[in-house]
C-alpha cells in the first residue's frame, strides 16, 4: 500500500466536492479515476497534493501522514501530478524546463555534469530530443503536455497523478500515450492514478477503476466489472445504456 | 587553448574589454563633475541589476529598492557617527541590517502575490522614508544627516578624492555585477525563473517557492544596501528626500527601460536614464516631462527595453 486516503472531505460553500472518500492505492498499480463532470476527481488530486487542505480526513503516503504538508513537501516525498489545464514554464526551452525539474530533485549543489545526462535520458524517453532548444510556449498542446510529463518523470516520483493527460489528443496519439504510460509503469516502477474522460483509454490502461459521483465513491473494481455495474451505467453512461 | 583563441576572436569579448578600459580611464578623460555623475550612476547600476534578479528572474514586482538603498546609507552613516565605527566596519554592518530588514519584511509580504505584494513593498518604501523624515533624534530629520566621515585612507590611498573613490565604487560594482550574473545563470537562478514562470507548477515540482522568493528579495536588498553604504560616505550628507518612493520608482523604470531578465540590460537602463536626466538640466522644469515622453516612446516601441532595441538593430543589420 503506497497511498491511503481516509474519510477525505472538502466543501466549497454548500457543495460537497469530495465526501468521505476512502482510497487505497497499491505499489505498482495503474488506477483509473472516472466520473461525470464535477464528481470531485480534480479536487481529490488537489487534496492529495496539498494544493487544497481537506475539511476532514487524512492522506497517508507510505505510512506517513502528509495531510497538512505544503505542496512542495509532498512533491519531494514522491507524489507528482500533472494539471488538467496543462501548466508549463512558457519562456524557457524544453531542455531548461526539464533541467529545472532535475535541480528540484537533486538540489542546488548538483552540477551540470550530473544533471545533464538525466535530462537527456528523459528527453530520449519521451522523444523530445529534437525539440530540446525550442521555447515551451511555442509548442503545440500535446507537446506541452509531454514536456510537463517529462519534467514530472525527471523528479523520479513514486506516485504519479495524471489529470486528463489524454484530453484533446487524436486516437493515434492516445495509442502512443497508452504505450508510454505502460512503459513508465513497467520500466520505471511508478504507481499511477489516472483521471481520464477518454473511456476507451481508461479501460485499456487501468487494472482497477474508481468511480466518483458527487464526491462519493460509487464503485470500484476491474474495468469490466465497473462497466457492468448498474449504478455506474446509470450515473455515468446515462439511463438505459446497456454496454459501456 | 582553443577556448582562449575563441574567446579572443569573439566580438563580445572585445566589447567588454573596451568598456572596461573606458571605465578605468574615465577619470583622466572627463571632468570631475562627470566622474561624480558616473559614481552616482554606478550606485544606481548596482541597485538596478540586483533588482533585476528579483523582477526579471524571480518575477516579483516590488517598489522598495530605494528604501533598502536608504537603510544601507543611513545605517552606515549612523554607525560611523553615533557609534564611531570605522567606515570599513559600518558599511558591512549596514548591509547586514538591510538584509535583516528585507528578510523580516519579505517573509510575511511574499505570502502575498503579484499586485498585493507590490503594494505592500510600496508602503514599506514610504514607511522607511517617514522614519528618515520624522525620527529626528536618530536621523536629524528634514535637516539632513551631516558630518559623515569619508572612507579612511588605506595604504596611502585617500578615498576623499572623487577619483579614488570612483575606483573603489567601480571595483564594488564590477564584483556585484559578476556575482549577480553568476547567480542568475546558476541553479539558483533557474529556481528563480521557475517561480517567475509558474509558481503553482514550481511548487508541484517540489520547489520551495516561498524560500526562493525570499532569497531573491534579500539578495536584491543586500546589494542595494552596499550601494547605500558607499553612497553615504561619498556624498557625506543624507537627506530623506533622496529616499522617497520616487527613488524606488526610478529603479523600476530603469530596469524596464533597460530590459528585464538580463542583468546587463538594467545597467544600460540606469546609465541612459541618469545621463538623460543630467543632460536635461538646462531645462529644469521640462526635464521630467521630456523624460516621461521619451520613456513612453521607448516602451511602446520596444517593450523589451533597450536590450530588445539593440537586438532588433542587430537583426536588421544581418
Amino acid at each position: 500500500m503506497i497511498l491511503e486516503v481516509n474519510g477525505l472531505t472538502k466543501h466549497f460553500g454548500g457543495v460537497r466536492a469530495v465526501d468521505n472518500l476512502n482510497l487505497v492505492i497499491n505499489q505498482g498499480e495503474i488506477v483509473g479515476m472516472i466520473g461525470p463532470n464535477g464528481a470531485g476527481k480534480t479536487t481529490t488530486f488537489n487534496l492529495i497534493t496539498g494544493i487544497l487542505k481537506p475539511d476532514s480526513g487524512t492522506v497517508k503516503f507510505k505510512g506517513e501522514n502528509i495531510t497538512n504538508l505544503k505542496p512542495f513537501q509532498i512533491a519531494r516525498r514522491g507524489i507528482v501530478r500533472t494539471f488538467q489545464i496543462v501548466k508549463y514554464f512558457p519562456n524557457v526551452t524544453v531542455f531548461d524546463h526539464i533541467y529545472i525539474g532535475a535541480i528540484a530533485k537533486n538540489g542546488l549543489r548538483a552540477d551540470r555534469k550530473t544533471l545533464e545526462p538525466m535530462v537527456n535520458e528523459t528527453l530520449q524517453f519521451l522523444h523530445l530530443k529534437d525539440k530540446k532548444n525550442v521555447l515551451v510556449k511555442s509548442l503545440t498542446i500535446p507537446f506541452k503536455k509531454r514536456v510537463e510529463l517529462a519534467t514530472s518523470l525527471v523528479l523520479k516520483p513514486k506516485l504519479l497523478l495524471l489529470d486528463e493527460l489524454m484530453a484533446g489528443l487524436n486516437p493515434a496519439e492516445i495509442d502512443e500515450y497508452l504505450e508510454l504510460l505502460r512503459k513508465i509503469n513497467r520500466e520505471l516502477g511508478i504507481t499511477m492514478i489516472v483521471v481520464e474522460h477518454v473511456m476507451k483509454a481508461v479501460m485499456r490502461l487501468c487494472q482497477r477503476i474508481i468511480v466518483l459521483h458527487f464526491g462519493r465513491k460509487i464503485a470500484e473494481g476491474p474495468p469490466e466489472e465497473v462497466s457492468r455495474n448498474p449504478e455506474v451505467v446509470r450515473v455515468y453512461l446515462g439511463e438505459g445504456a446497456k454496454y459501456a | 587553448m582553443l577556448k582562449i583563441t575563441h574567446f579572443l576572436k569573439s566580438k563580445k569579448t572585445w566589447f567588454y574589454i573596451l568598456i572596461s578600459l573606458l571605465l578605468i580611464a574615465l577619470p583622466f578623460m572627463v571632468s570631475e563633475y562627470i566622474t561624480y555623475v558616473v559614481v552616482l550612476t554606478l550606485f544606481y547600476a548596482m541597485i538596478v541589476s540586483s533588482y533585476d534578479l528579483l523582477l526579471g528572474y524571480a518575477g516579483q514586482l516590488s517598489f522598495c529598492q530605494g528604501a533598502f538603498y536608504g537603510i544601507g546609507a543611513y545605517a552606515s552613516a549612523l554607525f560611523s557617527i553615533k557609534a564611531g565605527f570605522p567606515v570599513y566596519l559600518s558599511i558591512p554592518l549596514s548591509v547586514v541590517i538591510t538584509a535583516l530588514v528585507a528578510a523580516g519584511v519579505g517573509y510575511p509580504a511574499l505570502r502575498l502575490r503579484g499586485a498585493y505584494f507590490a503594494v505592500t513593498t510600496f508602503f514599506l518604501a514610504h514607511f522607511v522614508y517617514l522614519i528618515f523624515l520624522n525620527e529626528v533624534w536618530l536621523t536629524n530629520g528634514p535637516l539632513g544627516l551631516r558630518g559623515i566621515k569619508p572612507l579612511e585612507a588605506l595604504g596611502g590611498i585617500d578615498f576623499s578624492s572623487t577619483t579614488n573613490y570612483y575606483y573603489l565604487v567601480l571595483v564594488c560594482f564590477a564584483a556585484s555585477i559578476y556575482i549577480l550574473y553568476r547567480t542568475a545563470n546558476s541553479n539558483l537562478g533557474k529556481m528563480f525563473i521557475s517561480v517567475r514562470e509558474d509558481e503553482d507548477l514550481a511548487e508541484s515540482f517540489g520547489i520551495n517557492t516561498s524560500l526562493y522568493k525570499l532569497v531573491a528579495f534579500v539578495i536584491s536588498a543586500l546589494v542595494a544596501g552596499i550601494a547605500g553604504g558607499l553612497f553615504a560616505h561619498f556624498f557625506r550628507l543624507l537627506h530623506p528626500s533622496t529616499f522617497t518612493w520616487l527613488t524606488s520608482e526610478m529603479v523600476v523604470i530603469m530596469t524596464l527601460v533597460g530590459g528585464i531578465g538580463t542583468i546587463f540590460g538594467p545597467l544600460i537602463g540606469a546609465s541612459v536614464v541618469m545621463f538623460i536626466l543630467e543632460f536635461l538640466r538646462f531645462a529644469p522644469e521640462l526635464r521630467f516631462v521630456i523624460w516621461a515622453v521619451a520613456l513612453i516612446i521607448i516602451l511602446i516601441y520596444e517593450p523589451r527595453g533597450l536590450v530588445g532595441l539593440v537586438e532588433r538593430i542587430r537583426r536588421v543589420k544581418r
